[in-house]
């Protein structure tokens, strides 16, 4: 079937990549398994793939540099692979481009609704954009990007004007994780240390006009440390 | 404090002392006139010297220079350097002597004492080691048996064995996870040079990402949450604090009997986070309480299935997260039942801003 997705796996385990493999082969994607970088960036340009799992930690070299030779190619996904403690490899990765990360040890599930949610993304972004006018929905959320108005069971939500852009912003890259910086850079077109703090207090007060109760399902994710996801 | 360099405190101590020795002198020669002292008041403050100092060279330093301000002001003829009087070259190298030996004998009793806590944090980790090593094997042994008997399974298991294999090895491996989460957590708090990297957090955006973990591993389990309505942020190590806030709701979900509610409050009491996780199941033993952050090394007491919940690994790491960040852990008995696991966290002071 041409209309397969077609995975490129770079990962140097050969188990895991095995695993990772069978999961997606289950649910029906084409998969290209490369143990190493020279690989990785080989099987890049001969498969054009439609997204790339991509493990940080290669043997011949740094999966970092490899997503960003994959950058200056193309907008294809990837989903970064990484062990628990390396928050500041995330966050590069995030802002190198890679659009999600799944932390080892990962459930099928869990990677697999990554997967998905990566490739709905990126369909967005290439054929069916986002008309400026247009809305997004998600649950009983509504917003109407072109009257810059937010409903929830359809009673309008108070939101301030920078409180409407962070939305509007994280609900047009929905599906990512968005690092904190680069909503600052979206939303007041400049960063510095300060302006995390502004970002978390607009946060705080739209997650209570949203109603969001910690640890329920809410609109807005938090990935500590790193970011937003919607 | 910790800004100044060693050798600078050092070398003030050094100049400190040597003053101080000299006024001595000076007060003890005017006052009685006790030559003999004089000598014995150097040795001590060379003594000090060498004890408040690092490694030998400020000793000898204090040496060397009590001996010439010895030889300068205080022996005939004053005021002159003369060693070829013998009675003054012998005073000499006697007192230097003495201080280099001391010198000597005060670095190598300081090396001691720090051989002496290392090899008890070494015997700590061998301890631990051993204990976790033990720990490891049972859930291994059951993902190696269970995957090989499936694998070689001539048709002789039924759907339902099957079932319960792949089940056991899920349960296993996740088990394996959370202690292998926690081994991490202490290596990384390993004696002096602590690495925990903290970060201004949002108190709601650390809960949720916490509860959001535990409703992941108890998707059964609610809590109830309070929490202050104030914009409030705790410097911490989100990942170490969620694995302490997840090792005590999951120690209640393992052990609190008969628990029907699990509630978390979070109250802020001048500068300091209060985080309160509370269950009203069967509450703690006494004896359990004692050592219940601590105590680890003490399975070998327990129940054996007691083992299989991760709480004497959990509990402890718990305390030592909470430690490191300059906070306290408390867990008692709640009168109305259940058990009460509090722990402090300082704030950060936060300007309002829009």
């Amino acid at each position: 079937m041409s209309s397969k997705y077609k995975v490129l796996i770079v990962e140097d385990e050969k188990n895991i990549c095995h695993l990772i493999g069978a999961l997606l082969e289950a649910d029906g994607y084409q998969t290209v398994p490369a143990r190493d970088f020279a690989n990785g960036k080989m099987l890049y340009f001969s498969h054009r793939p439609d997204l790339i799992i991509l493990d940080l930690g290669l043997p011949d070299g740094d999966g970092m540099d490899l997503l960003r030779e994959i950058r200056k190619d193309s907008l294809v996904p990837v989903i970064v692979l990484s062990a628990r403690a390396d928050e500041s490899d995330k966050v590069e990765a995030l802002d190198l481009g890679a659009n999600d990360y799944v932390t080892k040890p990962f459930s099928s599930a869990e990677l697999m609704a990554r997967v998905r949610s990566a490739l709905r993304t990126a369909a967005r972004y290439s054929g069916t954009a986002l008309s400026p006018d247009g809305t997004f929905t998600r649950d009983d959320l509504l917003i109407d990007y072109g009257a810059r108005r937010v409903f929830i069971d359809q009673s309008e939500i108070k939101l301030t004007h920078t409180e409407f852009d962070i939305l509007s912003y994280l609900s047009r890259c929905s599906g990512k994780v968005v690092t904190y910086s680069a909503i600052i850079k979206e939303i007041w077109g400049y960063s510095d240390s300060g302006s995390v703090k502004k970002l978390q207090v607009n946060m705080a007060n739209m997650r209570k006009k949203l109603g969001a109760k910690p640890g329920k399902k809410n609109y807005i994710e938090n990935e500590l440390g790193i970011g937003y996801r919607m | 404090m910790k800004k100044i360099p060693k050798f600078l405190t050092d070398a003030a101590v050094t100049l400190f002392l040597l003053a101080a020795c000299f006024i001595l002198c000076l007060l003890v020669q005017t006052v009685s006139g006790a030559h003999a002292l004089i000598p014995a008041i150097f040795i001590l403050g060379t003594f000090l010297t060498a004890l408040a100092t690092d490694g030998y060279f400020y000793g000898i330093l204090s040496a060397l220079a009590s001996v010439l301000i010895f030889e300068f002001v205080f022996e005939l003829p004053y005021f002159s350097l003369n060693f070829t009087i013998t009675d003054n070259l012998v005073t000499s190298i006697i007192m230097i002597v003495i201080s280099c030996i001391t010198c000597t004998l005060t670095t190598k009793i300081k090396k001691q004492d720090t051989l002496k806590s290392q090899s008890e944090m070494e015997k700590m980790r061998a301890d631990l080691l051993r204990a976790v090593s033990h720990d490891l094997r049972t859930p291994l042994t059951t993902i190696y048996g269970a995957s090989s008997a499936m694998l070689e399974d001539g048709g002789g298991l039924s759907a339902a064995q099957k079932q319960k294999m792949l089940q056991s090895i899920r349960e296993d491996a996740a088990w394996l996870t959370r202690m292998v989460e926690n081994l991490l957590s202490i290596t990384r708090l390993d004696g002096t040079n602590v690495k925990i990297i903290k970060t201004s957090t949002v108190l709601d955006e650390f809960l949720d990402a916490a509860l959001i973990k535990f409703h992941k591993r108890y998707p059964e389990q609610e809590v109830a949450v309070e929490l202050p309505d104030a914009f409030i942020t705790i410097q911490m190590d989100a990942l170490l604090i969620e694995q302490v806030v997840i090792n005590i709701l999951e120690n209640a979900v393992c052990h609190a009997k008969g628990m029907s509610i699990l509630s978390l409050k979070v109250s802020v009491l001048s500068g300091k986070a209060v985080f309160e996780i509370s269950d009203n199941g069967c509450g703690i033993e006494k004896e359990r309480l004692k050592t219940l952050f601590t105590g680890y090394f003490q399975t070998e007491n327990l129940p054996p299935d007691s083992r299989r919940s991760n709480a004497g690994i959990g509990l402890s790491v718990c305390a030592a997260i909470i430690r490191a960040h300059g906070g306290t852990i408390t867990a008692r008995n709640l009168e109305s039942g259940g058990a009460l696991f509090c722990f402090t966290l300082n704030t950060e002071e936060t300007a309002h801003e829009q």
